[in-house]
């Protein structure tokens, strides 16, 4: 194991070559652009290839292509990049190509805050294309040493699932200077939790069984087994089609292969206090989880019955976490809610939910420790000015 | 020259999407075997080659009909996904691309520069039936000046990459292809020699070939589906470079021809990655 006082992206990094990650594209972009040169830097070594894209949408193009050659891939960005993405991760999906997308949240819309954490594309992680008839899976770490364990994660994931897999970070979680300690082995990537599968291919006839079973691998060119990908529904061979039955089969597979594994990502969150009788459940992910967690500590030295629900697995949505029938609290780093609306969802029907946000700065411990305080005595929660958002 | 489809398509083609779907009297076809004798006369085998289409009338009616391993991409997206695969794939392996003009010309112009720019060897065959005709016949941007279409009722008046002075190709070679030929549909023989010399560069190369659309394009702009009237429009509105004459439109032949002169770009990426494996510096 060796330590370093490292960011995030250096963390990142080296993540995904331990998890056998020979190909990077990406595209300048604040705050994910040091993941892009610390990979031109470390992928030669390891003999892999750094590619600097000319936009970030042939980015994930150029990842998906390297994917197709039988490489496993990955590409970062962060918000404005992100959506340019839209484009090569519907063909990913469609496709079912194993790679890995990194997000490294910023304050949005549009360019915003550059160098500020944001949580704007909570929804745009589950809809990261259009078309719909399909799951995706999204992994949130709130930490440099976890956003190295869940890109590892995500390799894993992406070719257990054949699909791209998105691990959403932010600005303080890839520039951050953490205490970061690195496997050395494989011994050590075990104890360590980090899961591993290899790259293999299909070898046909049936590239796109109609099934929810794991493990198939992806078509793979240049392999001469007559394997077909394209963007339109495919057949079972591969063939474009326009009909409405193979189009179902296929939206079967994209949907259930994810739906109907999620013991895949059954302990992808953090619990705090949730089994000593909670009347107030905080729920986050990433950044400001840190400080709902410390304030959390807080509240119960003070004698308020909270608990704490970090979220790591975001898509598909944990619902069998939300069965406690308490009051509900999303803390988010944006002001308009989104954490919030999935919350609402899937707490039970009688429970109460409410928002707090904050937007490229993290909530502060006294602006939460009166927020748990005014819920748990029913008093109610209003909106400050502009200066804080909550309800 | 042997000119027997059956056995072109006996040893390359899958005979489920031969005949294509598409409509009668589409040049594409005819586009189509020129590539398809191009790679047979050079010895290819189907496993040699790994095939990528795009969208539009040139994308779905040519992705799946190669035997061996196809893909299509997503419009004006197939060069970076091919770029991509020309880092995984071994450089003996052939990279064959057909795709519209919308598609190389449109939508997918940056992203063909920057293949052009790196050298990735790959053939792209720019299958041009001179504008949108899958969705039903809009002006593209190699669309004849004046050109009526269900988006230019009144003519095709803008500048575009066919202009005087301002032709696609100029761009191309300036974007650094090392080979670049034009042919039309119905230069055969003569187009099967430049589809051959494009293969053969170890770079990036790609053959622009403009073929008739009776249903959508002649439809509108000679007001005849009749495809001997396209098919006659085009051969008299295309001439052998040096041979233009005022009304021509396609001047056809090997454009610029820089074969093998410059390091081809997964090539050079290796051998870099190599270096630097080894000696920790380029």
């Amino acid at each position: 194991m060796k330590r370093f006082l490292e960011t995030g992206n250096f963390a990142i990094t080296e993540g995904a070559i331990l998890a056998g990650c020979r190909f990077f594209a990406g595209y300048p972009i604040t705050p994910a652009t040091e993941l892009a040169e610390a990979m031109s830097y470390r992928l030669p070594q390891v003999n892999g290839v750094y590619l600097q894209a000319e936009d970030e949408c042939a980015a994930m193009h150029l990842c998906i292509g390297a994917t197709l050659g039988g490489m496993k891939t990955m590409t970062a960005t962060s918000g404005p990049g992100f959506i340019l993405y839209s484009d090569p991760y519907g063909w990913a999906l469609g496709c079912e190509m194993p790679l890995v997308v990194m997000n490294s949240g910023r304050v949005g819309p549009v360019s915003g805050i550059t160098g500020a954490p944001g949580q704007g594309e909570f929804y745009l992680t589950r809809y990261p294309t259009q078309g719909g008839n399909f799951e995706a899976v999204t992994l949130a770490p709130n930490s440099a040493q976890e956003a190295m364990a869940m890109v590892v994660e995500a390799f894993y994931l992406a070719e257990r699932l054949r699909m791209p897999i998105t691990v959403l970070a932010d600005q303080l979680i890839t520039d951050s200077f953490e205490d970061i300690s690195v496997p050395e082995n494989e011994h050590e990537m075990n104890e360590m939790g980090f899961r591993v599968w290899p790259r293999t291919f299909h070898r046909g006839p049936d590239f796109y069984p109609a099934t929810d079973a794991l493990d198939i691998p992806p078509v793979q060119m240049g392999t001469n087994m007559g394997g077909l990908c394209s963007d339109w529904t495919p057949t079972e061979e591969g063939y474009d089609i326009e009909e409405v039955e193979a189009h179902h089969r296929h939206a079967y597979r994209l949907i259930y292969k994810v739906r109907n594994n999620k013991q895949l990502f059954s302990h992808h969150y953090e619990k705090k206090y949730m089994d000593d009788d909670p009347e107030l459940i905080v729920v986050s992910y990433g950044t400001p989880s840190r400080v709902v967690n410390t304030a959390v500590s807080k509240a119960r030295s003070q004698g308020l019955k909270v608990g704490a629900l970090r979220l790591i697995n975001l898509w598909p949505f944990p619902d069998d976490l939300f069965t406690l029938g308490a009051t509900y609290l999303s803390v988010e780093l944006n002001w308009d809610g989104q954490l919030v609306r999935e919350v609402q969802r899937a707490a039970p029907k009688d429970s109460k939910v409410h928002f707090l946000g904050t937007c490229g700065d993290l909530p502060t411990i006294p602006d939460l420790l009166e927020t748990f305080g005014k819920i748990l005595k029913n008093q109610p929660l209003q909106r400050k000015g502009w200066q804080l958002e909550a309800w | 020259m042997e000119y027997s489809s059956t056995s072109l398509i006996e040893s390359y083609l899958r005979t489920r999407k031969i005949p294509s779907t598409a409509c009668s009297g589409c040049g594409l076809g005819i586009n189509h075997k020129i590539v398809i004798q191009a790679i047979s006369e050079l010895g290819y085998n189907v496993a040699d080659i790994v095939w990528g289409a795009s969208i539009g009338c040139a994308g779905r009616q040519t992705f799946a009909t190669w035997k061996g391993d196809g893909f299509a991409g997503t419009h004006g997206r197939v060069y970076a996904i091919a770029r991509g695969l020309r880092i995984a794939l071994p450089p003996e392996k052939k990279i064959m691309l057909t795709v519209g003009d919308g598609d190389a010309f449109g939508i997918g112009l940056m992203h063909l520069i920057h293949a052009a720019r790196s050298n990735a060897d790959m053939t792209v065959i720019v299958n041009d039936n001179l504008g949108y005709q899958s969705t039903g016949g809009q002006f593209g941007f190699t669309t004849p000046q004046g050109a009526k279409t269900d988006s230019s009722p009144y003519g095709m008046f803008e500048h575009n990459l066919m202009s005087e002075g301002m032709d696609v190709m100029h761009i191309l070679k300036g974007a650094g292809a090392t080979f670049l030929a034009r042919h039309v549909a119905m230069d055969g023989p003569v187009a099967v020699e430049s589809v051959k010399k494009a293969m053969l560069n170890r770079g990036f190369s790609l053959v622009h070939m403009p073929y008739p659309c009776p249903t959508n394009f002649a439809a509108r702009h000679l007001g005849s589906r009749n495809q001997v009237d396209i098919y006659r429009w085009m051969k008299d509105r295309s001439a052998p470079i040096g041979k233009e004459k005022p009304d021509t439109i396609w001047a056809t032949g090997v454009w610029h021809d820089a074969s093998n002169t410059r390091p081809e770009f997964s090539e050079l990426v290796w051998n870099s990655v190599d270096k630097i494996r080894r000696t920790g510096a380029l």
